[in-house]
């Protein structure tokens, strides 16, 4: 006997950016789910995109109204996304109110109005918004048909005209248990709102659904004039084989520090530059950035804390004209609106940036600007988001530096305020030193993961030109202390 | 929302939904008896996606602006079901400009709402062979 072969279940697409990849390709064909939330967390937007995006008038969409949103009110609002698209009203999807029939048939009668409806069209997609007011009202009357019964036979009903189905309700948690909707569907989507400092957060998870595998946990999403967008804890990577990196070496585009890292930066990296204000992160950040456009390796810059039009001009300040490398769309400078951002959709950003490009060089400058840009919300989750965000990209074969500030302290160095080593292939240290009343300056590098790199400090200087290394300082010791000390060589060798 | 009138352009669709009923009818068919089949009409098609509370609310809103214009309107009045009722005690004067006026001020609720392109989908929705009106830009 031959192995039989797998029914092959259709994945529908969602027509919501990011949800898709977060259902593992999209709803199954025929299924029965529910949309679950408090108000105003999405929900009939999330199935007006659904239905916007799937339905024809060959497959048409029947869109069942109870005694929720007025039909004419969620029109209203509605038509001002832009997925929405009204030459398919009526030929494609068509609104239907239930709200008399359930005040004077109960269940049985909704049942039957659905049955008579879905086998006039043979709709491909029904929806029932919301359905929480219908059982609501189920509970409520002794004499109705059983909710239980109700459900097995809609799910029955709707499965067997091969329509995709969505339940729209306001249910909350504790709701889950022992609740005959909730057994009976192929799929639960949860959406939250949370409301944290100032700031609201949207996240919605795939708490259940049969047939195929989908991404566990909670998913950033946005509701934007597009409609909803989402946004995946696996930023939309999940799926792509991780990158070998080559064993080649990226120019910082400073020579002195490239022999100091053994020859540059290896392909694939995260690198950080950490360092006090002013000692240059972002300059050699910039420099790393323009070395690669040189060679026609393009870039992507994420700055927090100016616009992409003063990094530029900053940029070009020090002659390291990046003018030409914006026009030629070689680099990308991505300004992440302050206050307000998750790192899933920042991520989400500079993924769009890197894929459009095809960069192999990524900066992030500065790792506590772009924690100050997200949602408190967010900040507590920085480094979890952080370690998600590098793991991805370098996985993918881009190389990541990120700068960030450290106080100086002038009895002790530390490396990373963030406990972020971890994170980081290569880490290097900048510092201010005091020697003979100056204000100086130094550089080391501290990590180089599985690599050789100089053990030396060197001196170095910010010109126009950008960052140039000097020599060592031989004749101290004590440097990283910040408070050198002069030490007279020739008297040792005797 | 302030307003004395509706817009010329639900006048003018008022008048021609109104003309096409009464051309559609027998002879018999007068301006008002024109106005009730297009609520009518209406009616089945709005109850379907609004419910016949719904429409209920949109008629008596409209009612209730139309008899601030034409004050022989007083007498009629909506059903629970979303019909009119007391037509017969209209006066022929009244009749033809008061059904031109309750039509209008229903779809000018319903441009409101909804806006002129979804208003105008459920139109045709209901009067598919309606000429189209060249003229007509902002409806």
């Amino acid at each position: 006997m031959t192995p039989q072969k797998k029914v092959e279940i259709k994945k529908l697409p969602t027509g919501v950016s990011g949800l898709d990849e977060i259902l593992g390709g999209g709803l199954p064909e025929f299924s029965f789910n529910i949309i679950a939330g408090a108000p105003g967390t999405g929900k009939t937007t999330l199935a007006h995109q659904f239905v916007f995006a799937n339905a024809t008038p060959e497959r048409p969409a029947l869109y069942f109204t109870v005694l929720g949103e007025p039909a004419l009110k969620m029109l209203r609002y509605q038509q001002q996304y832009s997925f929405f698209d009204s030459s398919k009203l009526n030929r494609a999807i068509r609104f239907i109110n239930l709200g008399q029939v359930l005040e004077e048939r109960g269940l049985e009668g909704i049942l039957e109005e659905i049955t008579k409806q879905v086998e006039a069209a043979s709709p491909g997609f029904v929806v029932v918004d919301s359905f929480r007011t219908v059982m609501r009202r189920a509970q409520n009357d002794d004499t109705s048909m059983g909710i239980q019964l109700f459900v097995q036979r809609l799910g029955l009903l709707l499965t067997s005209w091969e329509a995709t189905t969505f339940l729209i309700g306001e249910y909350t948690d504790v709701e889950l248990r022992d609740n005959p909707v909730f057994t009976v569907s192929d799929g639960l989507i949860w959406l939250y709102q949370i409301v944290e400092g100032n700031s609201i957060v949207r996240k919605l998870q795939i708490m259940k659904l049969r047939g195929q595998t989908s991404v566990p946990g909670l998913h950033m999403f946005r509701i934007t004039d597009a409609g909803l967008q989402a946004f995946s804890r696996t930023l939309g990577l999940s799926g792509r084989p991780r990158k070998i990196p080559a064993k080649r070496r990226l120019s910082m585009g400073i020579p002195e520090l490239d022999k100091m890292l053994g020859g540059g930066i290896p392909e694939g990296d995260s690198v950080l530059i950490a360092g006090p204000s002013g000692t240059g992160k972002s300059l050699l950040a910039t420099q790393f950035i323009a070395a690669g456009t040189h060679l026609g390796e393009p870039g992507i810059v994420a700055v927090f804390q100016e616009r992409p039009q003063e990094y530029a001009v900053r940029a070009g300040s020090l002659i390291l004209d990046l003018g030409a490398a914006l026009d030629a769309g070689q680099l990308q400078v991505i300004y992440l609106r302050p206050l307000d951002l998750s790192v899933d959709e920042a991520m989400h950003e500079i993924l769009e940036g890197i894929e459009k490009i095809g960069a192999k060089r990524l900066v992030i400058d500065s790792l506590e600007g772009f924690e100050m840009a997200l949602a408190p919300a967010f900040r507590s989750d920085f480094r979890e988001s952080l370690y998600r965000m590098i793991f991805a990209l370098t996985g993918i074969g881009v190389t990541v530096l990120s700068t960030l500030e450290l106080e100086d302290s002038f009895t002790e160095l530390a490396f990373t305020s963030y406990s972020i080593s971890f994170l980081t292939d290569d880490i290097i240290r900048l510092r201010y030193v005091e020697i003979e009343g100056q204000l100086r300056k130094i550089i080391m590098v501290v990590k180089m993961r599985a690599s050789d790199h100089a053990k030396f400090i060197r001196e170095y200087e910010i010109t126009a030109k950008g960052v140039v290394i000097r020599q060592r300082l031989t004749s101290y010791d004590r440097l990283i202390s910040g408070t050198p000390r002069r030490v007279d060589r020739s008297s040792r060798k005797e | 929302m302030n307003r004395t009138s509706p817009s010329p352009p639900s006048w003018e669709l008022a008048q021609r939904l109104l003309a096409y009923e009464t051309a559609s009818g027998n002879p018999s068919v007068t301006r008002m008896s024109a106005a009730v089949r297009v609520s009518e009409k209406l009616r089945r098609r709005l109850v379907t996606l609004a419910g016949v509370a719904g429409f209920c609310a949109l008629l008596h809103r409209a009612l209730a602006l139309s008899k601030a214009q034409v004050p022989g309107l007083s007498k009629l009045s909506v059903r629970p079901d979303g019909s009119l009722e007391g037509l017969n005690e209209l006066h022929d004067d009244d009749a033809a400009q008061a059904g031109a006026m309750l039509i209008a001020e229903l779809i000018e609720l319903l441009t409101t709402f909804i806006g002129e392109h979804l208003t105008l989908i459920l139109i045709h929705d209901v009067w598919p062979d309606l000429a189209e009106s060249g003229e007509r830009t902002n409806l």
